[in-house]
């Protein structure tokens, strides 16, 4: 019952840039879905406890990777996006048996130093990416040869990729992975005493995350058609962290939800701009001070409690 | 043959000499202890073998390979278990979930090789050994608590329950019976014994506890100051003039 509950919510929710139409809210529900796709790869870092100010540049190796590949060497998008999905996956993993030594403050550190090189990477690039000036004139994504140029058809197709992110991450930690994960983030000396290897199995998430975030950045590349260094910058990746806090981190869930409240924020507060921070900044702080596991534990709550008073209702009924 | 093999371990810390070559060989079969006064080097050596240091000179062998030096998961996988000075449990989740994460933890190291395997529910692991190896230390009624709300004790025995899980060939214990009380105790010098004699498993124990290390221990190796002073059966040890020499004045009583 739950399940379907569940199911009907997300239906709902994801037609409501179909239902209100036209090229903004399309372009809109697209942005939430890429984001979302973020989301979660910051989202399984967190669940290591770790904090990842990579994730952007990840994105950014991703979105110029799928873009050149098109751009230069007419690759499909479709072949562009998944190649270098897998690129930036293996590359993250080679990195990752070196960062992922690394703990706390000095792995946010790190990655930060790393997100800056691949930035600065990007800007100095310039004959390739074309550099601050940026990159222009990125194809459409095409599916099998079929252009999504319908944003209602591209819509869709990144609404699809953040599902499959989400089904791959709450997959990963509902299962007995999951328990190895848990244990390692809770007691590592304790998990390897017992046989486990846990600077592999962090590496391992470590480059699961970086292939959610480079599918994300090829999507944000196919649907702008445009790329510039600064989409990438280490402010992206607080942007994560912040959906996460507000979602809940303990769920993947939660970090599709931040993403749905915060992206079209933006949009939302447009007669607004002078407030937006100060907007952005009551919602961070209220979800530090009375959301304790975010969106999705206050929710969680809601039903348990809802649970419990149904219990004693019934119990009531049995008495009488 | 012998199933460890100590052999001339040592460790220095910067100017401090912990352990000094230290040479023993466990029998199959025994428990075997290991006592000194405070700072005597006894955790040191235990972590040596353990793979939490490597030794700055030496050489420790498991049943013919050599792990000097191996990280402590590729000594846990080759077949030592350990338990720790005080507790570590997983504490949020109950006790039957902190027995399936070892076996997981365990037997599942490779990601790739055993993914089928790892994608499956995480309720599902070896429901039978874990209600066997609870009923063995003695938690068999409390699966369902927490290890969070179990007593001192009995997180010590869970600590012992999950390093079972790991069906290791060789138990280390470091001072299991630090910070029990006697009733607790005896039930630990008896859950030691069962273990060497029901399930077959090697066990080496660091204490402090001497009425529990003459109880239960075949071999003792007494040390002080990072070195061996002596090795032999209780007996031997508790009229060994070296050893009443070290404990001298620190108010030990050989029970």
């Amino acid at each position: 019952m739950k399940k379907i509950i569940f199911a009907v919510v997300v239906l709902a929710v994801a037609g409501v840039p179909l239902a209100i139409g036209g090229k903004y809210a399309l372009h809109v529900g697209s942005m939430i879905a890429i984001t979302a796709t973020l989301a979660l790869s910051m989202n399984l870092m967190l669940r290591i406890g770790q904090v990842s100010m990579a994730q952007g540049a990840f994105m950014g190796m991703g979105a110029y990777s799928s873009a050149l590949l098109t751009m230069k060497l007419d690759w499909s998008p479709m072949v562009a996006m998944l190649a270098s999905a897998v690129v930036v996956g293996m590359l993250a993993v080679a990195l990752g048996f070196v960062f992922l030594r690394i703990k706390g403050v000095f792995f946010v550190l790190l990655t930060y130093a790393f997100a800056q090189i691949v930035n600065l990477s990007i800007q100095e690039a310039s004959t390739w990416t074309g550099g601050n000036n940026g990159l222009y004139g990125i194809p459409k994504l095409a599916i099998l040869g079929f252009r999504m140029v319908e944003p209602s058809a591209f819509y869709l197709c990144a609404l699809a990729v953040a599902v499959l992110a989400w089904a791959v991450v709450h997959s990963v930690f509902r299962s007995r992975i999951g328990a190895i994960l848990d244990s390692i983030e809770q007691d590592e000396g304790l998990s390897r005493a017992l046989g486990t290897n846990a600077l592999r199995w962090r590496v391992a998430v470590f480059g699961l995350s970086a292939v959610l975030a480079s599918l994300a950045g090829s999507l944000f590349a196919h649907h702008l058609n445009f790329l510039s260094p600064a989409n990438f910058t280490f402010l992206q990746n607080v942007d994560l962290l912040i959906m996460n806090i507000v979602g809940g981190v303990s769920s993947p869930t939660g970090a599709v939800l931040g993403a749905l409240i915060l992206v079209p924020l933006p949009e939302l507060l447009r007669d607004a701009k002078q407030y937006e921070l100060l907007i952005y900044g009551g919602i961070l702080l209220g979800s530090l001070l009375f959301l304790r596991d975010g969106l999705v534990g206050r929710l969680g709550r809601l039903s348990f409690a809802r649970r419990a008073v149904q219990t004693m209702r019934e119990a009531g009924h049995g008495a009488a | 043959m012998a199933l460890l093999e100590v052999d001339g371990v040592g460790r220095r810390f910067g100017g401090v000499q912990a352990v000094a070559d230290v040479t023993f060989a466990l029998q199959p079969g025994e428990v075997f202890g290991v006592i000194g006064p405070n700072g005597a080097g006894k955790t040191t050596l235990f972590n040596l073998i353990a793979g939490l240091f490597e030794p700055s000179s030496g050489r420790v062998v498991l049943d013919g390979t050599d792990i000097t030096g191996w990280p402590s998961d590729s000594v846990a996988r080759l077949g030592i278990g350990r338990t720790f000075q005080g507790v570590h449990t997983f504490k949020g989740v109950t006790v039957r979930e902190n027995l399936q994460r070892a076996a997981l933890l365990a037997h599942s190291f490779d990601p790739l090789r055993h993914f089928g395997n790892l994608m499956r529910r995480r309720s599902s692991v070896d429901v039978a050994v874990c209600e066997d190896v609870a009923r063995f230390v003695g938690l068999h009624d409390r699966l369902e608590e927490t290890a969070a709300g179990l007593s001192y004790g009995l997180k010590k025995l869970l600590g012992i329950g999950m390093a079972l899980m790991q069906q290791p060939r060789l138990l280390l214990m470091d001072e299991p019976a630090a910070g029990l009380n006697p009733t607790e105790k005896r039930r630990l010098g008896e859950v030691i014994r069962d273990i060497r004699q029901m399930r077959c498993i090697d066990v080496m124990l660091v204490e402090h506890d001497m009425k529990l290390i003459m109880e239960t221990c075949d071999r003792i190796l007494v040390m002080n100051q990072g070195r061996p002073i002596a090795l032999g059966d209780p007996t031997q040890v508790r009229s060994d003039p070296a050893v009443i020499d070290a404990y001298l004045g620190v108010d030990y009583d050989f029970a």
